[in-house]
């Protein structure tokens, strides 16, 4: 054991961001997505994919937490005695996501109020906990942070995909610009349009089952798209 | 005992570590909060009042936000009699600032209702006054509130501008994230030609008499009623004071 | 009564699981089988009905302006929370181990999973935000905790019989359980508005 890890050591000691760490940023983006794969961090997909603004922050809020958490833990991951090993990565977790809610809190106080709840949820976010034992616990800080941004570009890729079809289909709009809908304050105003008369938003998808629903699609493409993630059980 | 001892230090210093640094955040973040908190409600304040001003709420800079504020918007509280209360008394309530700003409707909401305090805003536009005031009351799941912009004649509606604090998004949340709801009641007159107080009323399925009913939100039933009943009995409070006033 | 309006609007109305889709993770994880389900929605009210009234007091009594500091703490209340949520679950643990070896050993890694369920903090979070005093919050812990089991046991009974049915492979497992949560999430989406109150005639 102590000879693999020498070697292993003694393999990516020079490399600064080669392969293996490219591996590290891209993978979550496709086979390794924490949300479609790993079926980490759902919780907080739902609520917050309502605005696309408010997907964007949350994604940005989860990667710093997941990528400096995993540093943090994986600098001091020599001294973490075992039986406190929970505790000690909670109270890691929790205090940078405290700052970042003091600092969202101080920068964009609207969206804090938004968010409300769901910041602190991130404590909760199981790819945050999921990385920090997978990864974080057993590599080298450098890595376990490119792995802990990954993941979150992973999370927030899908964040933003769900938000933009919900607020799209939703509302008609994305990033808060009114783009396609009923109304002289669209872009394209569907009632100046006479085939598109008919049309109104889906206010279905406004609503919290639509996010699942969403993401049944977004796993089934994925899934077709690439075979080999497909559930065998 | 040597493990043990590690352990509990190795926690109680990472423990430390945290606190110490999140009490340093706080404390030298905590005067934007506070700050930040402030422009908030006076956003929504003057989204009450956004067909009089030059430009959209949602353009105005924090600067100008202030300057209306400091410059055009005079700052009343009142008691449930409709006598302006001094700052002492306000302060005494538990806000320490003394100015209607201060005053927490939902704090207020659950006071008996004889004990409540007003928060009234004067807003002035060249020689023309308008009385922005607040109301409270609950929607489906949680507390609704808004403010109601009134003419000099005290009747006739000038803006709203309506908060929830955890309606269903696209359902009762549009009171306040669809525009086209508040600005039904723009125009529209709260008593009748005889002086009777009628309100306005929300009215599932479309509104009957145009003088005194908007449209509901459809699907948001209860929230639309949760707004009648708000109005209903909110802007009653304020009549001892517009009696004294006229 | 106020306090069985509370339980019976967070146990169904207000679905920590359903309505506000919390504690998903586990949710869609545990919920192959109605045995497991059942063992882990029993450790969930356990934990909530706990760590809520628990999580009131330090809340009310150390953080707050009128408590034992006199300062504002708040900004503490993460750390504090889930804390108290650890200490709670290795005490669950613990008992479950003791009382069910096998029912600990079916839940295995889930159990103290229970930790980072978003549904135990989001409990103590939304308790906060909807300022309850100290014997609604305990309520409201239970009544939450009520309706998470609920959930959780009608998703694996759904999940245990659609294992026969043919789902298109894509789908399987992780698709069609987002596909039966979504549904279900709708069909709660009728109770909202219900005010038990008026329905034991107030």
């Amino acid at each position: 054991m102590a000879d693999s890890k020498t070697n292993a050591k003694l393999d990516l000691k020079p490399v600064f961001f080669g392969k293996k760490e490219k591996k590290l940023l891209l993978d979550p983006l496709n086979d390794n997505n924490p949300i479609t794969v790993q079926v980490l961090g759902i919780c907080s997909a739902l609520a917050v994919t309502t605005l696309t603004t408010k997907a964007l922050t949350m994604a940005v809020a989860v990667t710093l937490v997941v990528g400096f958490s995993n540093l943090i833990t994986s600098l001091l991951r020599k001294l973490i005695p075992s039986e406190v090993r929970m505790i000690a990565q909670l109270i890691i977790i929790a205090t940078l996501v405290t700052v970042v809610s003091l600092t969202l809190q101080a920068v964009n106080y609207p969206m804090y109020k938004e968010l409300s709840v769901f910041i602190g949820l991130i404590i909760t976010n199981c790819i945050v906990m999921g990385r920090l034992e997978a990864f974080a616990m057993a590599n080298d800080p450098w890595r376990s942070f490119l792995d802990g941004i990954g993941n979150g570009l992973g999370y927030g890729v899908i964040l933003l995909i769900i938000a933009a079809l919900r607020e799209l289909l939703g509302k008609g709009a994305i990033f808060g610009f009114k783009l396609f809908g009923p109304g002289p304050d669209f872009l394209v105003d569907t009632q100046a349009i006479s085939m598109l008369h008919w049309y109104t938003p889906n206010n279905l998808m406004v609503l919290f089952p639509s996010a699942m629903f969403v993401l049944a699609v977004i796993i089934w493409l994925h899934r077709t798209w690439n075979s080999k993630l497909v559930d065998v059980s | 005992m040597q493990k043990y001892r590690y352990t509990v230090l190795f926690v109680l210093i990472l423990s430390a570590t945290s606190a110490l640094i999140l009490a340093g955040m706080y404390t030298g973040l905590k005067d934007i909060h506070e700050k930040n908190a402030q422009l908030f409600k006076k956003r929504v304040i003057l989204k009450a009042i956004s067909p009089l001003l030059d430009k959209p709420v949602s353009s105005l800079s924090d600067d100008d936000v202030e300057k209306i504020f400091q410059e055009k918007i005079q700052q009343v509280v009142l008691d449930m009699e409709g006598n302006p209360v001094d700052a002492a008394r306000v302060a005494a309530a538990g806000y320490k600032k003394g100015d209607a700003l201060s005053v927490d409707m939902a704090k207020e909401f659950k006071k008996p209702e004889a004990e409540r305090l007003l928060p009234l805003y004067v807003y002035k536009k060249g020689d023309k006054k308008y009385y922005i005031t607040g109301v409270m009351g609950r929607g489906l799941w949680d507390l609704i509130w808004g403010y109601i912009a009134l003419e000099e004649d005290k009747n006739t509606i000038a803006g709203v501008a309506f908060e929830h604090a955890g309606e269903t998004p696209g359902l009762g949340a549009e009171i306040k994230d669809n525009p086209s709801f508040g600005q039904q009641f723009v125009g529209k007159k709260i008593h009748d030609a005889q002086g009777k107080y009628h309100s306005i009323t929300v009215r599932k399925g479309g509104a009957k008499d145009p003088n005194f009913e908007v449209d509901a939100i459809s699907g948001a039933t209860l929230t639309s009623d949760g707004v009648t009943e708000m109005l209903q009995r909110s802007m009653k409070y304020y009549d001892p004071y517009f009696q004294k006033v006229k | 009564m106020e306090l069985i309006n509370i339980f019976l609007k967070s146990a169904f109305i207000e679905n920590l699981a359903l309505s506000y889709f919390l504690g998903m993770c586990s949710f869609l994880a545990v919920s192959k089988s109605v045995k497991t389900a059942s063992g882990l929605g029993l450790a969930v009210i356990f934990v909530l009905g706990i760590t809520i009234p628990i999580n009131w007091l330090i809340d009310h009594y150390l953080l707050s302006e009128n408590g034992l500091f006199g300062m504002d703490l708040t900004f503490l209340r993460f750390i504090l929370f889930i804390a108290v949520i650890a200490s709670m679950v290795q005490l669950v643990e613990m008992v479950v181990e003791k009382v069910s070896p096998a029912l600990y050993s079916a839940l295995g890694i889930f159990l103290p999973l229970i930790t980072v369920n978003c549904a135990i903090l989001g409990g103590s979070l939304f308790m906060i935000s909807k300022e309850l005093n100290f014997s609604e919050s305990l309520v409201f812990g239970l009544g939450g905790g009520f309706g998470w089991f609920l959930a959780i046991v009608a998703i694996a009974a759904i999940r245990e019989k659609i294992r026969y049915s043919n789902v298109p492979a894509p789908l399987r497992g992780l698709g069609i359980a987002f596909i039966i949560t979504g549904f279900m999430g709708m069909a709660f989406m009728a109770l909202m508005g219900i005010d038990p109150a008026a329905l034991v005639g107030k």
